[in-house]
């Protein structure tokens, strides 16, 4: 019985040469489910999260990661995905626009910090 | 890591004196963290704002473009200002937390995609490698979506009087809610307006 809201059509891209049994969506292996079992804690669920809550969860996010992806190649530079195309799209969702920002603009000062205390160790 | 409880309050007054060292430097950036570059910028423009003082005084001559600086200084400023407040809110806030709310907080901070996992996802799905920038836009913006889902769940699962951990059915009405507020990117459907 599948639901609704995991669109069979997303596993029609992996193609499974193997013989895994059919467990609701995923016919990969699971990528992240040890992160996204200390993430879900973190966000307010139980410090123990139920296996089919954190698959639900993953195959969300790596539907979001595809949607995302496919968007972004297709605009800006075509069948490239850059970081302007990512902001692009997240430019309506405040919070995650913030986010990004946050993190490319800390991205930048760690690397002129690095390469400051390089250079110092270097000279000295 | 970028603990709030590390940040001194020492940091708060090296701010105008000099702006390299105040911020919590790691990979996590807090909500509210000073912003170091613009601190950098802020004292030639004090410097600045306080010889334009005399001269506003005295006559009408400062062109608009001087008085847009000053704004933009006098902003700058008060940006700072409210980020030290932030930094300061934060870590009475975190000084008050039970052991297992210290726990929680730890792994929301904590918490992350794998790079090399999202790095592999994303190449395999456009062909060509990806700029380490991309990989980093986009794990932080799935930890967001997480978060978002993972929220939504938990008031889905309060208002139907269920307790956590959550089930999969608070899940999928979570997920519904979400697409209805169109925070779900979903191209699968196309609505053809006219046709």
């Amino acid at each position: 019985m599948a639901e609704e809201e995991e669109d069979p059509g997303f596993d029609e891209d992996l193609d499974d040469g193997g013989n895994g049994v059919d467990s609701g969506q995923g016919k990969r292996k699971r990528l992240f489910s040890k992160e996204l079992r200390c993430m879900m804690y973190g966000f307010g669920d139980d410090q123990n999260p139920y296996t089919e809550s954190v698959d639900i969860l993953e195959d969300l996010v790596i539907e979001f990661v595809t949607e995302m992806t496919h968007k972004a190649m297709s605009i800006g530079r075509q069948g490239r995905v850059q970081v302007e195309d990512i902001v692009f799209l997240i430019r309506k969702d405040p919070r995650k626009f913030a986010r990004v920002k946050d993190l490319l603009t800390m991205n930048e000062e760690l690397k002129k910090a690095r390469k400051a205390f390089d250079e110092a160790n270097y000279g000295s | 890591m970028a603990d709030p409880d590390r940040v001194k309050p020492e940091d708060r007054v090296e701010h105008k004196s000099l702006g390299s060292g105040s911020t919590p430097g790691s990979g996590e950036p807090a909500a509210g963290h000073s912003r170091p570059k613009e601190e950098g910028k802020a004292r030639p423009g004090d410097a600045a704002a306080a010889g334009e003082e005399d001269e506003e005084g005295s006559s009408l001559h400062t062109s608009p473009a001087k008085k847009l600086k000053l704004e933009q200084d006098k902003k700058k400023e008060k940006r700072q200002k409210v980020d030290e407040d932030e930094i300061q809110k934060m870590q009475v806030l975190v000084s008050s937390f039970s052991e297992e709310q210290l726990n929680r907080y730890e792994m929301y901070r904590r918490s992350a995609f794998p790079k090399a996992a999202i790095k592999r996802l994303v190449q395999s799905i456009t062909g060509s490698s990806v700029s380490q920038n991309v990989v980093i836009a986009m794990s932080g913006i799935s930890k967001v979506f997480a978060g978002e889902i993972v929220e939504e769940a938990l008031d889905v699962c309060e208002k139907w009087g269920d307790t956590p951990p959550l089930q999969p059915k608070h899940m999928r009405e979570a997920v519904r809610r979400l697409k209805s507020r169109e925070q779900i990117p979903n191209t699968k459907h196309k609505h053809i307006l006219f046709h």
